[in-house]
């Protein structure tokens, strides 16, 4: 197999990258073949993503080379990727909200000209045929901010063809998409193919890349594992290599939510935004509740103005019974504290120290003096407790690893002892070492008789920790769900909106 | 204990303005005799006091992510409202209440609208320089008010308490506390916070309008008293005082290591940058340069810092990666 010399094809060998204390890929190699579909599988913070970035443009490996044809070539920025056919669209979507699509798709290159400038009715044309390409129908002028969310990603595939792409990387580009979009993203992937691109996808539904890819490459953390044809993989050959330790069944709580009094109750919360509409649910005393749903079900929404950081237009939120204002402050003295979905852009506070992110929530007057000597004490405890890898309160928070950056985040928010502590994507970008730590933390929490909520993506790791699983799909709870009775198919079709 | 070196990336970023400073000092001493003469040092310290009580305020402001531009006019004002009020009462009494009705004033106009409302504060404190200067100009017809400072205002803008320059005083008083409040209180740390991650500081139950307000109110109380020692100096209240020094102070600001972006930074920082550039001014005056050139020295040298203050962060940060190796 490897013989076979890439005339055409790309090639990635031994790359390496570090974000400070996190080895994300060690010595990784990836060849892409003309014409094929290739799934990087992993779990999250294998290095996925870094990988593709890398071959993107976007990151600069520390170690390795990329090959193209056969040559060594330089991959310093997204133009030389694509200088070399390679072109990515990414989890986050990257137009401009406020241009027209047509402007979107030629954004930066290749523009229509006249004698008078930019010639938009040739702009619009070539954009037309893009577009019919990938079997939609718009018009090239309406703003990019105005079309749902999986339209928006086809006009970044188009923006891709609008460039000679060869090769075409893929990041989680059905995360927020309904079956039947994905359906319809497909029928263009394979097109692609085709017509001879590589389509290089990641992707967390192990059904779809089962469907859809030619070729398997498995990264565990950051390590290259194994790569495969079709032929050889199926489910069991997938989860054998990207994960280590399969939760064991043993590790699961015995719930008995009968007599335990309800802690949190929302009653037809809705969100001002419009995110998420006329929401209800309890959580009892001692209580894992896991919240799933796609990405843009609302679920983030919903936590964020639990905690209230988000603001809501109708409903009510009762801790025990009392209610609870609408205000960040108000919510963590009734006792609701969330860990956020993203640590860098929303909980920890990347140039303080240990300190200073574990004591955040900890407030006096203004102007109180801070006293070390007694903060140190609250600090080794939490350090000792969660066996948080610091070299000390004063180290700053961004010298340790994302799973004890988390631990911190954790213990902050243990520190105002809540009555119901929420996490949302809690072991996003965590190893999976960090990852099985936090669910013992959690466990044990829940067992001491805190209520906690957790919000995931990854269906595994609901039902690894959930005694109930409720889901959100567009908005609206669409299942409320014991753990033991259910099963994942129930909980994706609800997640997606499959009656 | 032995004496080390702080390394490139433990270093605060003031450092190199602080070798910077002491190398300037001492080409000058071996070159002009005349710059080490008591009065010379003594007018370097009185000249730069006004900034630097500026930028105690302007470190807050910018800390937080913001900026406060209104300074200078502020200065301005403050001094014309002394002007006014000063034959009406006891002269202490008219200092009290000029800092004071310019912190209330200036402070919740620009307090107000930045933090409880969230506007920008850049256009805000752009729209409060124009709103102060023309006060300035329409109260005073645009003309300079001599003023019988009395010996107070003297002495805080320029005469000696005891053997210690009576402004030099007012900064060690200003900066001390300063120092004290950012390092060692609750409010201290939220200012951090609000300009590091604004986000995570509201979810942590700080009150991240509360905090940027307090800050507008700090900066405006800074610049009366700096529109004080203005009048101290010159015994007298113009309209054009202070025109444009908001930029200066904000270079120094700048220069001492805080960052624009917000949550990084420090007042000694600040006391360090701007004493560099009077130092710098005062130099290049003493050499006989012409004082157009100090404005292309000083835009050369925040420059020049901004880049050193980058490659030091990616020297850092490329030698911990090879550490790790």
């Amino acid at each position: 197999m490897t013989i076979k010399t890439l005339t055409s094809g790309v090639e990635m060998r031994q790359i390496s990258k570090r974000f400070d204390a996190v080895q994300a890929l060690a010595n990784v190699n990836l060849e892409l073949h003309p014409g094929e579909v290739h799934t990087i599988a992993g779990e999250n913070g294998s290095g996925k993503s870094t990988l593709l970035k890398i071959l993107g443009g976007v990151l600069k490996p520390d170690d390795g080379q990329i090959l193209v044809a056969g040559e060594e070539k330089e991959f310093n920025s997204v133009r030389d990727a694509m200088r070399y056919g390679v072109t990515m669209v990414s989890q986050e979507l990257s137009l401009v909200p406020n241009l027209g699509i047509a402007e979107n798709v030629f954004i930066g290159h290749n523009q229509s000209r006249n004698k008078f400038g930019i010639d938009w009715k040739d702009t619009d044309r070539r954009a037309l045929e893009i577009l019919k390409r990938l079997n939609i129908t718009v018009d090239p002028r309406r703003e990019v901010s105005t079309l749902p969310q999986h339209e928006q990603q086809l006009v970044e595939i188009a923006r891709a063809l609008s460039f000679d792409t060869r090769v075409l990387l893929l990041d989680e580009p059905t995360s927020s998409l309904a079956p039947n979009e994905v359906a319809a993203l497909f029928k263009v992937v394979r097109q692609l193919r085709e017509d001879g691109v590589a389509v290089v996808l990641i992707t967390h539904r192990m059904s779809e890349m089962l469907e859809i890819s030619d070729r398997f490459t498995v990264l565990r953390d950051g390590k290259f594992i194994d790569t495969s044809d079709r032929s050889g993989v199926n489910e069991n050959w997938l989860i054998d290599r990207m994960v280590l330790n399969k939760p064991k069944e043993s590790a699961r709580r015995n719930f008995q939510s009968s007599g335990r009094k309800t802690v949190l109750e929302v009653k037809g919360l809705s969100d001002r935004a419009g995110a998420y509409s006329d929401i209800s649910f309890e959580v009892r005393e001692g209580e894992i509740v896991g919240l799933a749903g796609l990405a843009g079900a609302g679920r983030t929404e919903l936590v964020e103005t639990l905690a209230g950081v988000r603001q809501r237009s109708a409903g009510e939120v009762f801790i025990n019974g009392n209610q609870v204002g609408a205000n960040s402050r108000t919510a963590l003295k009734s006792g609701i504290a969330l860990v956020p979905d993203d640590r860098r852009l929303k909980s920890t506070i990347h140039e303080m120290s240990v300190r200073d992110n574990l004591m955040l929530s900890q407030h006096k007057f203004e102007i109180t003096h801070r006293s070390r000597k007694s903060e140190d004490k609250i600090i080794k405890s939490w350090i000792e407790k969660f066996s948080i890898k610091t070299s000390g309160p004063d180290a700053q928070i961004k010298s340790l690893s994302g799973g004890n950056q988390q631990k911190v985040v954790i213990a902050r928010c243990l520190q105002t002892n809540p009555k119901i502590l929420i996490l949302d994507e809690a072991t996003r970008g965590v190893d999976l070492g960090a990852k099985a730590e936090i669910y013992e933390i959690l466990r044990n929490l829940a067992n001491e008789g805190l209520s906690i909520l957790v919000v995931s993506s990854e269906i595994g790791e609901i039902f690894e920790i959930s005694d109930r699983i409720l889901v959100m799909h567009a908005g609206e709870l669409s299942a409320n769900l014991d753990r033991s009775k259910t099963s994942e198919a129930e909980v994706v079709a609800a997640a997606t909106g499959v009656k | 204990m032995k004496f080390k070196l702080p390394s490139l990336s433990t270093m605060p970023a003031w450092f190199g303005v602080l070798v910077l400073e002491v190398v300037l000092l001492i080409v000058m001493a071996l070159t002009q005799p005349v710059f080490f003469s008591g009065s010379n040092l003594s007018n370097i310290v009185r000249s730069s006091a006004i900034p630097i009580v500026l930028g105690i305020g302007m470190t807050y402001t910018i800390l937080t992510a913001g900026i406060d531009l209104s300074v200078g006019s502020v200065l301005a004002f403050s001094g014309i409202l002394l002007s006014g009020i000063i034959e009406l009462m006891p002269r202490y009494l008219a200092v009290v209440v000029t800092i004071a009705l310019v912190t209330i004033i200036v402070g919740g106009i620009n307090g107000t609208l930045i933090g409880r409302l969230g506007l920008n504060s850049f256009v805000v404190t752009l729209g409060t320089l124009g709103i102060f200067r023309g006060i300035a100009y329409l109260v005073t017809n645009g003309t300079t008010r001599s003023i019988d400072t009395g010996p107070l205002i003297n002495k805080i803008g320029d005469g000696n308490v005891g053997p210690i320059p009576g402004p030099l005083l007012v900064v060690i008083v200003l900066a001390g506390i300063s120092i004290y409040v950012l390092r060692s209180t609750y409010f201290g740390r939220d200012v951090y916070a609000v300009g590091g991650n604004e986000f995570a500081a509201k979810l942590a139950g700080i009150y991240t309008g509360r905090v940027k307000m307090n800050v507008y109110v700090i900066s405006a109380f800074c610049a009366g008293v700096a529109g004080i020692m203005q009048v101290g100096r010159l015994s007298s209240a113009a309209p054009t005082a202070g025109a444009g020094l908001e930029l200066t102070v904000v270079a120094g600001v700048l220069l001492g290591g805080t960052r624009l972006s917000g949550g990084v930074g420090s007042i000694w920082g600040t006391v360090i940058g701007l004493l560099f550039l009077q130092t710098v001014s005062n130099s290049l005056t003493i050499q006989g340069v012409s004082s157009y050139w100090q404005q292309v020295v000083t835009g050369v040298l925040l420059g020049a810092a901004v880049l050193f203050d980058r490659i030091r962060l990616e020297l850092s940060g490329r030698a911990k990666s090879k550490e790790k190796k």
